[in-house]
């Protein structure tokens, strides 16, 4: 009933995703394309963040989202390196190579919790990227990385387009794809939300043992729930590799893509659908804010938005939007 | 064949000795009290027959098949409920939901069954008209109840009650006795450790006393409570006593 | 394989657990004592090497007399921190703590970026960083032997207050006992507030000295958070006195790879995280 509601609403904002570009363009003309590239930015923030959700909605706290991106990321650089195929197989591997990184990973963590568990997920990331910096460098271009084909060729006349107009093409496709991702990370996580697979992820999340006696095969939905979680990251690497236009260690594999699949969901609101992409447009937005009105130094300015967003919304946006509803109704 | 047979189970952490060389059998539809003082090595055996933990030597038997070896989660498919001493509610869940978690996973049925039998054991156990209260908001005897009918909700043929009495008054203790009669009556077996002797009298058909790991007593409530042996080990001996 | 080289790597290892051990003791005591996953603690080590590096440039502070006043600063810092947001959370979920503390860190780190830039800033020119001694075919610089002996005795130090002074038995009966039976309210807060401080002042310390041995950039604290907290967990949480065992297994480690394999020092990451890994899972498996 509520998921159909929600299907109908996705369906309606999908719609919407497709004719955005158009309609930015309608009305900012030039400025457009940098109001595309905030939109993917914050799409594949959103991406990052929800799927993180759906793992952590079974207690596993992961630090390793990173090692998922790089492994899609650097699947496709490799196959479409070695390989004459068609670029865009490049994401059924990534979300296979993801999978299996998970499932490997999923499954020798079992036994571990809380911190521990995220610490042992970090560490497993950073001896993946030093293994994909100490491969043949042939194979995966060592410390350097390698060069990664764009997935678009926007087609122009020379002369007859300026150059903004062939920039807009370029980020209008990409978004289309990063907007097609997210609406499919979305009835992913909305599926979740009203199977029953929603009360077993809650139950062992909140209490493992009394999970198991009341029949929960805790080991299973736990390494479920990291299959779900890794697969649109992995495919969002692969796009990003292609967007980007290259991969390395050090960029691909970059910690700081762990730290914000889970600083996002935090913001805008644990264990929902909503709340990751709330603040994932809330914190996107707030950055480029930031970026263009100090310049430098502008992070400092998002730093004490964390800090105050956890002293005054501690549930995240979320949270809030529930406080807010619940004096509305009591005031009625 | 009894349901529950246990041979020489032993469990040890480290150098000690937390149940050593425990056998007892528990016959279909029976009550079955487990008590003792604190310390007797109890709840750690439940927690053996739930599969929370694995013992360092002996068997578990339900209806004949060896269950030893089994996690938690398969034990509660074969039909063992658990309730725990401390009520461990999924707090951020509302009753139904709790309640839901057992009926899904525990009897393993589709999602609209499970909504009916949920609803069958919040009637049976008195909580329906709090079924959209978070479970956090419960009152002590109403976390009990609840802590009762999740493990009900799993369809379990044998069900082990860690002190549900704990905490509770007089009067709601005398409510608890009346419910798990009732549980009782409806076909499941029931295994209970308790403190409160007047409830052990009450409900249990047979009673397993352990005192410092191991069985000392079985029989009826009457027999047990006349053993010399239990008697020193309730009181103490008169070297503990000075 | 070298007998020199082995042991040139065991003693090298051995000297850089000394700072290892001093950075995750201020951890291990924030976690172990207040309850706080800090993730801004590397930051605090930043500020300290930073602070060093400024005493030097402006007054020509040796960074040995910067220890003294490096240590009340961040003393200062941690318990400001503490009291303007730390105290809020002691009893947030885990995620909050990460979060807020994660905030205090790009904080911290941005303004560090903006005072001093992103290069690498060190304290080259004091006379004694280029003496070193031969033992053996064995070298040993002097400044990362002080460096050792210093952050040992720090070390010593805390320990021998936690177990020897009132003070210490407070701070290890508030982490024994979060309700607080026969301590009040107040009283805890304070105790948590010295030891966040405390936790803060002993990063700094650690921060003077890589100021000396190493180039440090701004950015190195996040770093420096992760290691920690690898190593606090290595140790087993609340586990101070595991702190020394843990940081000397993974100096060792890092160093006798470094030294012995071929291109190693590009694997002292790995190696560090591959041993963590490693033993978590391992032990894991084992309590199983």
């Amino acid at each position: 009933m509520k998921l159909r509601m929600n299907l109908v609403l996705l369906a309606l904002a999908a719609v919407l995703l497709f004719f955005l570009p158009d309609l930015l363009k309608l009305f900012f003309d030039k400025a457009s394309v940098s109001y595309l590239s905030l939109l993917i930015n914050a799409t594949s923030l959103a991406i990052l963040a929800l799927s993180w959700d759906i793992l952590a909605r079974t207690g596993q706290l992961s630090l390793a989202h990173a090692a998922f991106f790089g492994a899609g990321a650097y699947s496709t650089a490799i196959l479409v390196k070695q390989t004459d195929v068609s670029l865009w197989l490049g994401l059924p591997l990534a979300a296979l190579s993801a999978v299996l990184l998970a499932l490997l990973l999923g499954s020798v963590t079992l036994q571990l919790r809380g911190i521990y568990f995220a610490i042992a997920t970090l560490s497993f990331a950073e001896v993946l990227k030093a293994v994909i910096q100490k491969l043949p460098s042939s194979l995966a271009g060592g410390a350097a990385g390698i060069n990664v084909e764009p997935l678009f060729r926007p087609q122009f006349i020379a002369g007859e387009m300026e150059r903004w107009e062939i920039a807009f093409l370029r980020n209008e496709s990409y978004f289309l794809l990063y907007a097609g991702l997210l609406l499919a990370t979305i009835v992913l996580s909305l599926l979740i939300e009203s199977s029953s697979l929603s009360y077993a992820f809650s139950a062992i999340r909140t209490n493992e043992e009394v999970a198991a006696v009341m029949g929960v095969k805790a080991a299973r939905f736990k390494l479920l729930a990291f299959v779900l979680s890794s697969m649109p990251v992995g495919i969002l690497g692969a796009i990003q590799a292609h967007r980007i236009g290259s991969v390395s260690p050090d960029e691909t594999f970059n910690v700081g893509t762990t730290v914000l699949a889970l600083v996002t969901p935090i913001f805008g609101g644990l264990y929902t659908s909503l709340g990751p992409i709330l603040g994932a447009l809330g914190l996107a937005s707030i950055e480029e804010f930031l970026r263009r009105t100090f310049s430098e130094g502008y992070l400092i300015g998002y730093g004490i938005v964390l800090v105050l967003s956890i002293l005054f919304m501690p549930k995240g946006i979320m949270g809030l939007l529930r406080s807010l509803r619940k004096a509305q109704r009591e005031s009625l | 064949m009894s349901l529950l047979k246990v041979s020489r189970l032993s469990k040890q952490f480290g150098g000690l000795n937390a149940v050593q060389n425990l056998s007892f059998s528990v016959e279909e539809g029976m009550i079955f009290a487990i008590i003792g003082p604190n310390g007797a090595g109890k709840t750690t055996t439940l927690n053996m027959l739930s599969g929370l933990l694995t013992p360092t030597s002996g068997t578990i038997a339900l209806n004949g098949q060896d269950i030893t070896q089994l996690t938690a989660a398969a034990r509660c498919h074969l039909g063992l409920g658990r309730a725990f001493q401390v009520v461990q509610p999924f707090p951020e869940m509302t009753v139904e939901e709790n309640v839901m978690v057992g009926a899904l996973f525990g009897a393993r049925q589709s999602k609209q069954l499970a909504l009916n039998q949920t609803h069958a054991v919040l009637e049976q156990t008195g909580l329906l008209r709090l079924k959209d209260t978070s479970a956090d908001d419960l009152t002590l005897l109403q976390e009990k109840r609840l802590e009762i009918a999740r493990a009900l909700a799993t369809h379990p043929s044998l069900l082990l009650l860690d002190e549900v009495m704990a905490g509770l008054r007089p009067k709601e203790a005398q409510e608890a006795v009346e419910l798990i009669k009732t549980v009782n009556t409806s076909g499941v077996t029931i295994i209970f450790i308790e403190h409160v002797m007047p409830v052990v009298r009450d409900l249990a058909d047979q009673v397993l006393v352990m005192d410092y790991g191991t069985p000392i007593a079985e029989g009826s409530y009457h027999e047990v409570t006349q053993n010399p042996q239990v008697i020193q080990a309730y009181l103490g001996t008169d070297e503990d006593a000075a | 394989m070298d007998l020199t080289l082995l042991l040139q790597g065991i003693l090298s290892g051995i000297l850089a657990s000394g700072l290892y051990a001093l950075v995750s003791v201020g951890l291990a005591l924030a976690i172990g004592v207040i309850g706080i996953v800090n993730f801004a603690h590397g930051e605090f080590f930043m500020v300290g090497a930073f602070l060093a590096y400024q005493l030097f440039i402006s007054f020509g502070f040796d960074p040995v007399l910067s220890l003294f006043f490096v240590a009340p600063a961040l003393f200062i810092l941690g318990a400001l921190i503490y009291r303007s947001s730390i105290q809020f959370v002691l009893k947030a979920p885990e995620l909050n703590q990460m979060l807020l503390t994660f905030g205090i860190g790009i904080i911290l780190q941005n303004l560090a970026l903006v005072i001093w830039g992103g290069d690498p800033r060190s304290i080259s020119n004091v006379p004694y960083r280029s003496i070193g001694y031969q033992v053996g075919g064995v070298s040993i610089g002097l400044v990362p032997l002080a460096s050792f002996l210093i952050s040992i005795f720090i070390v010593a130090g805390l320990y021998f207050v936690l177990l020897k002074t009132p003070l210490g038995r407070a701070m290890r009966a508030v982490a024994q006992n979060r309700t607080g039976a026969s301590l009040v309210g107040l009283e805890v807060n304070r105790i948590y507030l010295l030891a966040f401080a405390l936790s803060a002042a002993l990063a700094g310390l650690g921060g003077v000295m890589i100021a000396v041995i190493q180039s440090p950039t701004p950015v190195v604290g996040f770093a420096f958070t992760l290691k920690a907290f690898a190593i606090v967990v290595l140790a087993g949480l609340g586990n101070i006195r595991g702190i020394l065992g843990a940081s000397l297994l993974v100096a060792l480690a890092e160093s006798l790879v470094a030294t012995l394999v071929p291109d190693g020092d590009s694997l002292r990451n790995a190696v560090f995280f591959a041993i963590i890994f490693v033993v978590l899972i391992v032990r894991s498996r084992r309590q199983a």
